[in-house]
């Protein structure tokens, strides 16, 4: 197995983007989060890939998600997995379950990361990182 | 001339007491400063060999799990060259903490199926003292989603957290019934020499130990340690050529449910269930019939979907099984007699294969005044990734083939 080196692991890991995904992470940079629709079954998927989860067509399309989704878990980290994340704590990683259906892992972004709960409705937030990436994160949803 | 009448080939679906560990050590654990994983996995394997009482050159297979401490890729391969032998059968197994029961569901196979004679199964790691507990942390969660899921600073902690988290809301499980997994694997590591902690402490002391990743504090967390474990697999038609009691493998399954959390298709019901299904029926035995028992720890709430899923209790029930104590002597399920992950030591991957040195020592009738008495049919279940792997196997003593 690959030792870690300590430097390595004061820097953020950063999405890199592959054949299945490059649609995806380039979206995001113009503020759209885009789901994978099968022709086929109707199945949505966020996790991109070259096939339909559900029934194994390929005849995907992308649609953009309407970003808002409700908490459906999530853990407020104290202890940061590695050097890399300790200057954000405390922060909640949120399991969101997009009004579209699929969930996705994000975190919270704009509010106090004590006061979630299960059930908040929750909306996309892009936040553009320096080397040009944008993560798709969850801020509560204006009423 | 007759045909051969159909179903006449012989019954090879099960390896059912087919395969016995007829060896069992490990090094030294907790902190070890000054033993790499492969000193560490040398000193283990050199104990399992002395139990058994054979000479290394007898080991024809080697299966062992990764080591984050370690550079190799292959440690199977690098531990053979470091301890001096040439197997003609090995392999370096990676399905995270289930890694453990996939070892011996495999040593098993191979053995049955004429891969090799004496299988070692290994594993070896030095999270506490060749890392640190901070590249212990990143390492691990490196096994996350590099695009989905790591760069928004997921712990592997997490992903265990939030299905508790969705526990305590679907089932009504509280933060005390989760301290009091911890408080009861404390008292067995109190009995259990070599232990990493050994303080008592009470569901107060676990809530009032601070946050790690909600709803987890620090003392609903498993440790961090340096170890290794080894064992022999046999033949169980050559177990008298071995110096020690034989434990038979009777069941084994495993089951793959999702490998992101965000495809887990339920936070709270896992492939445990389907894992542990697989195994009592190779078995041909029920929860009920289980004496002992060796459950992933790897937090507080693991164990208790642990025990829902694996049978000992209805789903939802965990939380109320843990504060009747059904889960350690008198109750119905002694589990983790030794301290498990939680008190005794976790040095990641090997951390499983201490519960199945527990229970081999159990079912042998070796472990003094930890001893569950009359103990006769064991299970060890190893998951990993947030629940994605999962893995059973089910031990028994002669009397129970």
């Amino acid at each position: 197995m690959r030792r870690i080196d300590p430097r390595e692991a004061h820097i953020k890991p950063l999405p890199t983007p592959d054949a299945d995904s490059q649609a995806y992470w380039d979206a995001l940079k113009e503020g759209r989060l885009l789901l994978q629709h099968c022709r086929a079954c109707g199945h949505k998927q966020v996790y991109q890939q070259a096939l339909c989860r559900q029934c194994g067509a390929e005849e995907l399309v992308h649609e953009q998600a309407s970003g808002r989704g409700t908490v459906h878990s999530f853990s407020v980290v104290h202890r940061a997995p590695g050097p890399a994340f300790k200057q954000d704590t405390p922060y909640a990683v949120l399991l969101v379950e997009l009004e579209e259906g699929p969930r996705m892992i994000s975190s919270l972004a704009g509010a106090d990361p004590m006061s979630v709960d299960f059930g908040n409705p929750v909306e996309l937030v892009c936040e553009r990182l320096d080397d040009g990436t944008v993560l798709p994160r969850f801020r509560p949803a204006r009423a | 001339m007759t045909a051969p009448s159909v179903g006449a080939a012989p019954q090879r679906n099960t390896i059912r007491g087919s395969a016995a560990i007829v060896g069992a050590g490990r090094s030294a654990v907790g902190r070890v400063p000054g033993r790499t994983p492969l000193a560490l996995a040398a000193d283990a394997a050199k104990a399992a060999l002395a139990d058994a009482g054979i000479a290394r050159g007898r080991i024809d297979g080697v299966l062992a799990s990764v080591a984050f401490a370690a550079p190799f890729h292959r440690f199977s391969v690098a531990f053979s060259e470091y301890f001096g032998i040439t197997p003609t059968f090995s392999n370096t197994l990676q399905v995270s903490g289930a890694t453990a029961a996939t070892m011996f569901n495999i040593a098993a196979a191979a053995v049955a199926g004429g891969l090799a004679e004496n299988v070692l199964v290994l594993g070896a790691d030095s999270l506490l003292s060749g890392l640190s507990p901070d590249l212990a942390l990143r390492s691990m969660t490196e096994s996350r989603d590099q695009q989905y899921e790591m760069p928004f600073g997921i712990p592997v902690a997490n992903t265990f957290a939030m299905t508790a988290h969705r526990h305590m809301l679907e089932f009504g499980t509280t933060a005390e019934q989760l301290a009091r997994v911890a408080v009861i694997h404390r008292e067995h590591a109190m009995r259990t020499p070599g232990a990493q902690v050994t303080e008592p402490i009470t569901v107060d002391d676990v809530l009032n130990s601070g946050w790690v990743t909600t709803p987890y504090h620090k003392l609903d967390c498993s440790l961090i340690s340096d170890g290794a474990v080894a064992f022999v697999v046999s033949a169980a038609d050559r177990v008298g050529e071995f110096r020690s009691k034989p434990v038979y493998i009777l069941g084994a399954g495993e089951c793959y449910t999702h490998e992101h959390i965000f495809l887990m298709p339920s936070l709270t019901t896992t492939g445990a269930v389907q894992s542990s299904a697989k195994a009592y029926a190779m078995a041909g035995c029920t929860p009920k019939d289980i004496d002992v028992a060796g459950v992933y720890d790897c937090f507080t709430g693991t164990v208790i979907m642990m025990l829902e899923d694996l049978g000992f209790c209805p789903k939802g029930e965990g939380g109320r099984f843990v504060d009747d104590r059904q889960i350690t002597y008198g109750g119905s399920i002694p589990c983790n007699t030794h301290g498990g992950l939680l008190s005794y030591a976790h040095p990641g991957m090997p951390g499983s294969l201490l519960h199945f040195l527990e229970v081999v020592q159990q079912l042998r009738g070796q472990c003094g005044e930890r001893q569950v008495a009359g103990a006769e049919l064991g299970l060890v279940h190893s998951l990993g990734a947030g629940f994605a792997t999962q893995a059973t196997t089910i031990l028994g003593t002669e009397a129970t083939l």
